[in-house]
């Protein structure tokens, strides 16, 4: 369709496209190289001298231990406790750190996922933004004057563009990863069920990633300039954030953090999130006797229904407006 | 002679701050194939606003259009593709230059590629299409605002104040421009301020003022029609002026005395001056009505001579009553 075309190729000859999704890539590869150059293979010299450490470690503790014991003598409370094990000192943990695949990618799906979630929310305001405060969007009124197709159409160009933009980010992201379990560390372990794990967790990662951008864009469009979606972000991380955590542990709100957006997105991509109430002066003991402060479980499937009706409602406003307001 | 766009009855009132603003009241409007009509009036009188609800960009009241005999606002999205316009200087996306915006524009209109280079070669900017529009000067902006409208090669070209910001040439140019598209078989709607200019291009008129048609029609016949019938008469021996003067007001004439020539007014039948004159000896060497101008005719129909000591408010100008037949059919 002509439309399609036209917007899709408005979307990436745009200067903050061009900009704003390198930089993101940019930082990715950034951090992703620091996690390589932060690990190691370990050389059989390293594995010997982490062995001899973490002996001689184990050894020290045992000294103590045993000088502990000669002090308290008969009074030593009969707590169970034996003394070091030696099982607990491990070469791996005197030795630099090296990158294993299967237990560290799958934490790190945040990172790709929040960075370009930002890109994404940026692109999507600046997308339908400038072209309202431009008067570009009165103009293409004129050509097209189907106005839910307009909009719509540029949402969809929108979405599927940062959807390509993301898997493009993901593949390089992914690619540093591997090199660093591969060259620096490991990849043994990788199951099919460990990918599938992933291929959910990147799935979820990527609904973040457009739910911010389809945000950004129905903000903008409401506003018809991207200073608004830009404005209500900040007004949502200041006051909202910032304000928030302060009222809420002034008034004692149990589980305040149940209210920030970061909690959410953990949630969102660690599948959930426990909050914990220390400061309650009841626990919760289950039958075994095992007692602990209240908790609050916060699952994906809550914190994405959240999200999902947030968005439906900003862009349900954004298409009614549009279908409705004079344009001049 | 098919009518290219027909409004009836259009009212639209803002909903703005300082409560509602009638911009348009009952107005109406006929232009017809093939014409470059005028389309004149004070500022804030409704001519943007009557341009946009024709494009669909604002929602009228109530009130009928009609462009090539399709229904607007329903059959907007059919005829659009013959309808290029301009309103009151588009502002283009900055950052691109002129090709990708007139591209841009090409595709989500199904267009050729080689209509962007026939657009910008028509308006002077074929050199410079490369250059962002952030760079260009307000005549240059105008000219790629008026290639965009060419781009569709419509039949009903629809231009707000085009000349706003064009050099002399440019506007001759424009001028030329548009005599060649109504000969090619084009409807031209021009809005401006440039009254010469109009009288220049155009084959008909509409005047609007506050939201209501004050006269509409072709040029010459809305200029007769507010001419006051004044007449120039001079003399072979103008030492014979004060003489005639005499004979004249004698015989009932208003007239005001120049240095070479006499002006009359409210004259219905000039051959009987020089009956009159010649009657006492008295020989007239010329005997002319004098054509009122469409700025003079303007000023008049919308009230807005300026009065000298006097300050006038923009919405200060004349708001006609509404005729029967001037569609308060709503
Ligand atoms: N978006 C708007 N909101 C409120 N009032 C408006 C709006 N646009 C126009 N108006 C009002 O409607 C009236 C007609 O405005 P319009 O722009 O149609 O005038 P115009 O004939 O194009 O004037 P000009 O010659 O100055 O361009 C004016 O009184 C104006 O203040
Ligand atoms: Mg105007």
């Amino acid at each position: 369709m002509s439309l399609v075309r036209a917007e899709r190729r408005r979307f990436f000859k745009r200067r903050l496209t061009r900009w704003v999704f390198p930089i993101g890539l940019l930082l990715l590869v950034t951090i992703a190289s620091i996690l390589f150059a932060f690990h190691s293979k370990p050389t059989p010299e390293a594995r010997a001298r982490g062995e001899a450490a973490a002996e001689a470690m184990y050894q020290e503790q045992v000294r103590y231990y045993e000088q502990y014991k000669r002090e308290c003598g008969e009074k030593c409370p009969d707590d169970g406790w034996t003394g070091p094990q030696r099982t607990d000192f491990r070469a791996e943990d005197f030795m630099p750190p090296s990158f294993d695949f299967k237990a560290q990618y799958g934490e790190l799906f945040l990172v790709w996922a929040a960075i370009m979630a930002m890109v994404a929310f940026l692109l999507g305001a600046s997308f339908v933004g400038a072209e309202w405060a431009s008067g570009a969007m009165m103009n293409l009124l004129t050509w097209q004057p189907k106005r839910m197709k307009v909009l719509g159409t540029k949402l969809g160009v929108l979405l599927l563009s940062v959807a390509a933009l993301s898997i493009l980010a993901l593949g390089v992201w992914t690619g540093i990863l591997w090199a660093a379990g591969e060259l620096r560390g490991t990849t043994e372990g990788l199951t099919p069920g460990v990918w599938q794990s992933f291929g959910l967790t990147a799935l979820r990662g990527l609904g973040m990633i457009l739910a911010f951008a389809a945000l950004g864009f129905g903000l903008a469009s409401i506003g018809r300039h991207t200073g608004l979606a830009l404005g209500a972000a900040l007004a949502v991380v200041i006051v909202g954030q910032v304000g928030l955590t302060i009222l809420f542990q002034m008034i004692r709100v149990q589980f305040w953090e149940q209210y920030l957006v970061p909690v959410h997105i953990f949630a969102w991509m660690n599948k959930e999130m426990k909050l914990m109430d220390y400061s309650s002066p009841e626990t919760v003991c289950d039958n075994a006797g095992n007692c602990n402060p209240p908790e609050l479980l916060i699952t994906w499937q809550d914190s994405g229904s959240i999200a999902l009706g947030l968005v439906v409602v900003v862009l349900a406003f954004a298409f009614w407006q549009m279908r409705r307001r004079d344009i001049s | 002679m098919t009518a290219v766009l027909e409004i009836q009855g259009l009212r639209k009132t803002y909903r703005a701050r300082g409560g509602p603003r009638r911009a348009l009241d009952g107005f109406e409007m006929y232009v017809e194939a093939g014409q470059v009509h005028g389309f004149l009036g004070p500022n804030g009188s409704g001519k943007t606003t009557t341009l946009r609800t024709l494009l669909g960009l604002i929602k009228p009241d109530s009130g009928e259009m009609r462009i090539l005999g399709h229904e607007l606002p329903r059959h907007l999205p059919s005829v659009v593709g013959q309808v290029g316009a301009i309103v009151e200087s588009p502002q283009f996306f900055a950052h691109f230059t002129a090709r990708d915006t007139l591209s841009l524009l090409a595709d989500a209109g199904s267009l050729p590629k080689e209509r962007v280079d026939w657009a910008l070669e028509l308006v002077g900017l074929r050199e410079r299409a490369k250059e962002r529009v952030k760079t260009y000067s307000l005549g240059m902006k105008q000219r790629l605002a008026v290639a965009s409208a060419l781009l569709k090669q419509p039949k009903l070209l629809i231009l707000d104040e085009p000349a706003n910001g064009l050099d002399p040439g440019g506007i001759r140019e424009m001028r030329d421009m548009m005599a060649t598209l109504s000969a090619g078989g084009m409807t031209v709607v021009l809005s401006s301020h440039i009254l010469g200019e109009i009288q220049l291009i155009c084959d008909s008129v509409t005047i609007i003022s506050l939201g209501r048609r004050v006269a509409a029609g072709p040029v010459a016949e809305v200029l007769q029609a507010h001419s006051s019938g004044q007449v120039k008469v001079a003399l072979e021996t103008p030492a014979d002026l004060s003489a005639a003067a005499q004979v004249l007001i004698a015989a009932g004439f208003q007239l005001q005395a120049n240095a070479d020539h006499l002006t009359l007014s409210g004259v219905d039948k000039p051959a009987l001056i020089a009956r009159l004159l010649a009657e006492r000896q008295l020989y007239v060497s010329e005997l002319t009505p004098v054509t009122a101008d469409l700025e003079s005719v303007f000023l008049e129909l919308t009230g807005t001579a300026p009065v000298p000591g006097q300050v006038r408010s923009v919405d200060q100008s004349v708001r006609p009553e509404l005729t029967p037949q001037s569609g308060v059919n709503s």
